[in-house]
């Protein structure tokens, strides 16, 4: 974003940068930049705290008043407090138990923990008035059937995607996103760490996507094996080799 | 942040040995005061309204963000997998702040807000992104904004 603030700037707009990597912004040096020491994905810092936010915003926008540029890259102090894990937060559903080996065996298990979890996901969508899963094009009652097509060894796609790697790639997007907006459904909301972990760890579907990868990995389709390799299972949360 | 000892790796490692543009010289504008101005945002974060396309791999694009289109209607097809998505699923102004924008106009604290927003693929190569600024710089000078809030994810 620093870049492209030099663009504007120059382009006759004056800008302030919001910068979650202060390295990058003292690399690139955009006219006016306030460093939050927030998480990566949270330039805001904390959801539903809006007078958190309010704070954040004004600090970034008041950098524009000021005159003493260029270069202006402050720090901004306050933490986000959902940064911490929170205490007595229970996961929507208990760890799961089953193993799956085969292509039906995968569908059958990520079907039933996909309805199991559902009364959470819908609490979720009321709760917070929104959802973002949707990127895949398809319906969630259409995806253990999707993925047991890949598992089974064919190479399904959906209208809304060129490939079938696109096409798998944005629904373990959405399969992610379901289960974080199910794991915030009820009482105070856990970090994200929280909802990671117990989703990377305990869930059928996290185990999914790790199998997923692997089989991508193997896959004689380049654009699966890399898309595959690189875009279903953040590093961190791999197995153990 | 994204403190260096926050990020986990190698996500760590790539965040802060990334190659980052380097200009010789910063440009700097003066303005108004900000009770006066005009704000617009530009988000990293490839925001599509739900049914339209993700942003491809490497997208060099700006899509436009019309400010009459809810916060709760945008999706985020960012291409990495290595950022918190669970916090703007909660709340869209955790990266994408027009409701927190639209409460500073009504308390004066800032002019008005821009009829139209902005989103890039924040992980595609900013020197590919020209004609995007020019796009965007035009759009600004027809709706006068004379600020823009840069957001990344």
């Amino acid at each position: 974003m620093s870049a492209l603030a030099h663009m504007l700037e120059e382009r006759g707009t004056p800008t302030t940068v919001i910068a979650l990597a202060r390295n990058q912004a003292e690399k690139t040096r955009p006219p006016r930049a306030l460093f939050v020491p927030f998480q990566l994905g949270r330039p805001l810092g904390t959801p539903e705290d809006a007078a958190f936010q309010r704070r954040v915003l004004l600090a970034a926008l008041g950098l524009l008043e000021r005159a003493d540029g260029p270069v202006i890259l402050d720090d901004y102090a306050e933490e986000d407090p959902n940064w911490q894990d929170t205490q007595g937060w229970q996961p929507p559903l208990p760890a799961a138990a089953a193993k799956p080996a085969t292509a039906a065996e995968w569908q059958q298990a990520f079907a039933a923990e996909l309805a199991a979890l559902r009364p959470a996901w819908v609490a979720a969508q009321a709760r917070y008035g929104r959802s973002i899963v949707g990127l895949a094009g398809q319906p969630p009652e259409g995806w253990a059937g999707f993925i047991a097509g890949f598992l089974a060894g064919g190479l399904p796609t959906v209208p809304q995607h060129a490939t079938p790697a696109l096409a798998l790639r944005f629904l373990c997007d959405d399969i992610k996103a379901m289960y974080g907006e199910a794991a915030q459904a009820h009482g105070p909301a856990p970090s994200s760490r929280q909802v990671d972990a117990w989703f990377w760890r305990q869930t059928v579907a996290g185990a999914l996507l790790v199998a997923l990868r692997t089989l991508a990995m193997g896959s004689e389709n380049n654009a699966l094996k890399t898309v595959g390799g690189r875009f279903f299972v953040p590093v961190p949360w791999l197995p153990a080799a | 942040m994204a403190r260096p000892q926050d990020i986990p790796e190698p996500t760590r490692t790539a965040v802060l040995n990334i190659e980052c543009p380097v200009f010789e010289a910063t440009p700097f504008v003066a303005g108004k005061p900000l009770s006066q101005r005009k704000v617009a945002i530009v988000s990293s974060a490839a925001l599509v309204q739900r049914g339209e396309p993700p942003f491809p791999f490497g997208s060099t694009e700006v899509r436009l963000l019309p400010a009459g289109v809810p916060a709760n209607a945008l999706l985020m097809s960012h291409v990495s997998i290595n950022f918190d998505r669970h916090g703007f699923a909660r709340d869209a102004n955790t990266a994408y702040p027009l409701e927190r924008l639209h409460a500073l106009a009504a308390e004066g604290m800032i002019g008005s807000v821009a009829e139209t927003h902005y989103t890039v693929m924040g992980s595609s190569d900013p020197v590919g992104m020209a004609a995007a600024a020019d796009q965007v710089s035009g759009q600004l000078k027809q709706e006068n904004v004379d600020a823009v809030l840069l957001t990344p994810v």
